[in-house]
């Protein structure tokens, strides 16, 4: 790439890539980071010939693959040099099963017929796909789509491979398989290009990390595992470093004894209001649950017989932040429908001292707010500050429209949303439209909330600030918040007691220890498993590599007691 | 010999076909004749399950009886036909009065529309959509553009229902209960479809879709000679029943 520019308006000031050059080198892993907005994907589109031809303007500059022009390349000889893998498993697929799938991706670059069948095994034996081949595409995990697609891309046996943060919504342990596969690739000869957030993921496989800054510029260039330390300045600047590096938060242990009574207070005015209150006022020792489980059962629909939690029970206190991991899969979000009375269940479910089951939908609702994994989905006006009104109109039908209007736009401000107001939610960034769908689901004044991957698509620097900011109102206002998260660092930074869901039941996991080294997730993907014997040697290279690192942090946490 | 062998786009042609010429005659005998037919080759010859049929056509029964008692009791005007009831004379006089006239329009009617159902679940229940299109792609010159296009919205369809039942849980949670024809999560689908159609046809052309005809095709759909013959019997069936069959 040579002195791109481009934008997405022709007329627009603002140039997406500005004078861009990249050089990535055959045959080898490159791993490109920047914070959100920086125009990663917008370089991954234009390298890849998908932009200007859907959509921009391409100003000036050269996009050479493998010495050919990009754009004097017709679409369907594009695919034997460059594959592409996009960040929703379920949006890249026409048709109904991988089978049928390859069969069109090898009619579009004219493969005859007769060798097609040929070619489809390879591909589906290369990549260990044999058995996903014939089952419905809808069906499969978001891991085991993301291995179709690139067994896709091996039939077309395009060259060039670029992941645009393919791998966000996967758990770690598909991940890291998926990352594996990748390897592999690499030892046939085909070039990676790897947009991601998770340097940990891609640390052993890279053989070189970019960092680009404003305009898709490279602040910094070959980086690889063995010089990481020495970058970690433009990491942090560009918001990137893994929460990984930090340690544990202890912002829920100062002042515990404050922010017990400031709870209480809460508790105490809510009773006033009429409101639901909480059990009686108790020591630190037993604070009040929010949420209980007790000896809960959910099937996974209505009537089925195969159940995600079996006599499974858990406690979230009041006034705290609470993480629940596990496997896609497991039922975490299914969990959540259940406390909100939107999908079956058995056993008790006690929200605020009384059974779910013997309270009303409407009065359910206006004690536990939820935020989905697609916040686009929740928005209920086209403007950012009707959404926040409406919200606080709903829950608070008696308030004046002067009053709402003035509480609606303090929200605003605090959440640093104000030069925002006049848009349609829908223009926001992700990082943006989650935080305005925590504020309008808050501003009913719930006091519990429930987050479903709220990491999900954002670089660590929003991540962050996200969590930051739910910690702050934990402390400051006695929320209770439970998220869902795959990331186990996550959970172990921010959250005060973490549940891992695993075997249909919830299990209390100490959250130092999830920071203290990764051992089960190194164990995770079992060597033998691996494809050729030099992973299974990166591999053990990885573990020897984490025990010095398990020291520092150790060390640190020691420091910080 | 399945009827899923047949040729989509002439099943489909001809189906139509029949269709028309079955509203230009006036026979029940020939009605019901092609109702029992396309039941019992679907029964028989092919892979449609029968529970399915059963579902499918109850409404269809619903339908012919409430078409049947309007067409008995409301007929008026110039569709009203006479017809030969001296064999009734057990039935009382009024009721008689009131069906010489309208019994054969009530019946034509009813019959009329459970032949058009016939015809329909015979179609729709023997043939795969994907082999339609690709078929429709062959003999009917559709743009593979379109073709792969209906493909992937059709196969984006369970993905629409998974999403659009998540939207209305997050709106009731939100305090704003949707019912079953509420327009505000369906604009909420509405910005989803654009943004994932999108995607879909960008994923489609990194995978060398550019919708030309300049492809090759792993299986090409052909009209057979028996295509020809299915084609024949129903089209010259029907042609013959509207001459020799009387009522």
């Amino acid at each position: 790439m040579k002195d791109v520019v481009f934008r997405y308006f022709e007329k627009g000031k603002r140039n997406i890539l500005d004078h861009t050059d990249l050089t990535i080198r055959e045959g080898t892993i490159t791993v490109l980071m920047g914070s959100s907005g920086c125009g990663k994907s917008t370089l991954a589109g234009v390298l890849s010939g998908l932009y200007p031809e859907n959509g921009g303007f391409l100003e000036s500059g050269s996009i050479r693959v493998f010495g050919e022009n990009v754009s004097d390349l017709p679409i369907s000889r594009r695919a034997a040099y460059i594959g592409f893998v996009f960040q929703n498993p379920d949006l890249q697929f026409c048709m109904n099963t991988l089978r049928s799938e390859l069969v069109f991706c090898l009619e579009n670059i004219s493969v005859p017929a007769p060798e097609m069948d040929g070619r489809i095994r390879d591909a589906a034996h290369a990549l260990g796909t044999e058995d996903l081949l014939d089952r419905s595409l809808f069906t499969l995990s978001g891991g085991e789509k993301q291995k179709a697609m690139l067994t896709c891309i091996y039939a077309l046996g395009s060259r060039l491979l670029i992941l645009d943060e393919s791998f966000a919504n996967i758990d770690r342990k598909n991940a890291l398989e998926l990352v594996s596969l990748i390897v592999r690739l690499r030892e046939e000869g085909r070039t990676i290009l790897a947009i991601d957030h998770q340097i940990d993921l891609w640390k052993n496989a890279a053989d070189e990390f970019i960092v680009l800054e404003a305009g898709a510029k490279a602040a910094a260039r070959g980086i690889d595992r063995t010089n990481l330390d020495s970058f970690r300045e433009i990491f942090d600047r560009e918001g990137l470093f893994e929460l990984r590096e930090r340690h544990r938060k202890d912002i829920h242990r100062e002042g515990f004894f404050e922010l017990r009574e400031d709870h209480q207070k809460d508790i105490h005015r809510e009773e006033q209001a009429g409101s639901s209150g909480s059990s009686s006022p108790s020591g630190l020792s037993d604070v009040p649950p929010a949420i209980r489980f007790e000896n809960v059962t959910i099937p996974s629909f209505e009537g089925s017989t195969r159940n995600l939690l079996e006599n499974a029970s858990a406690d979230f206190p009041a006034g705290t932040l609470s993480a629940i991991l596990g496997e896609s899969g497991s039922g975490k979000t299914t969990t959540f429908l259940s406390l909100l009375k939107q999908h079956p269940y058995s056993g008790d479910i006690v929200v605020n001292g009384s059974p779910v089951t013997k309270q009303k939908k409407k009065k359910l609702y206006r004690q536990i707010g939820i935020v989905f994994q697609n916040p686009a989905n929740q928005f209920i006006t086209q403007n950012v500050l009707e959404e926040v009104t409406e919200g606080i109109r709903i829950w608070h039908p008696r308030l004046t429209a002067d009053a709402v209007a003035e509480e609606a736009e303090t929200l605003l401000s605090r959440y640093g949303l104000s030069d925002k107001k006049k848009y349609s939610p829908y223009m926001l960034s992700q990082g943006q439209q989650r935080r305005l769908a925590v504020l309008s689901v808050l501003s009913g004044g719930q006091q519990i909330l429930l987050l479903d991957e709220p990491t999900y698509g954002q670089d660590y620097r929003s991540t962050a600030a996200i969590m930051e900011h739910l910690a702050a109102k934990v402390r400051e206002e006695g929320l209770t918040v439970v998220f869902i998260t795959h990331d186990r660092t996550l959970a172990g930074v921010y959250a005060d007691r973490v549940y891992e869901l695993r075997d249909r039941k919830f299990f209390a996991i100490d959250p130092e220890e999830l920071l203290a080294g990764e051992p089960e997730e190194l164990s995770a993907i079992d060597p033998e498993e691996l494809p050729a014997g030099e992973d299974s040697h990166r591999c053990s290279e990885k573990q020897d590599e984490m025990s010095p690192g398990d020291k520092i942090k150790t060390a640190e946490r020691e420091a910080a007691e | 010999m399945k009827l899923e062998k047949l040729n989509p786009s002439i099943k489909a042609i001809s189906v139509m076909a029949a269709a028309i010429m079955l509203s230009f005659a006036y026979l029940v005998s020939l009605n019901l004749i092609i109702f029992g037919s396309c039941v019992i080759l679907l029964l028989f010859f092919s892979d449609a399950r029968p529970v399915r049929i059963g579902k499918i056509l109850l409404p269809a029964l619903v339908a012919a009886f409430g078409f049947f008692m309007m067409g008995l009791l409301y007929a008026r005007g110039s569709s009203v036909t006479d017809a030969d009831l001296s064999t009734l004379s057990s039935v009382p006089y009024a009721v008689r009065a009131a069906m010489s006239q309208n019994l054969r329009t009530a019946l034509q009617l009813s019959t009329r529309l459970l032949a058009f159902a016939g015809l329909g679940i015979f179609f729709a229940l023997s043939t795969k959509g994907e082999d339609f299109i690709f078929s429709l792609m062959h003999q009917c010159r559709l743009s593979p553009k379109f073709a792969y296009s209906i493909l992937a919205a059709v196969n984006l369809m369970p993905h629409m229902v998974r999403e659009y039942g998540q939207v209305r849980t997050a709106f009731a949670v939100r305090g704003i209960p949707s019912g079953f024809l509420s327009l505000k999560p369906l604009f909420t689908m509405l910005v989803n479809s654009i943004r994932w159609s999108s995607s879909v046809a960008m994923s489609m052309e990194s995978k060398g879709f550019d919708g030309s005809r300049n492809r090759t095709y792993s299986q090409i759909p052909r009209v057979k000679w028996y295509d020809i013959v299915f084609a024949a019997v129903l089209l010259g069936g029907i042609a013959a029943g509207m001459f020799l069959l009387k009522y």
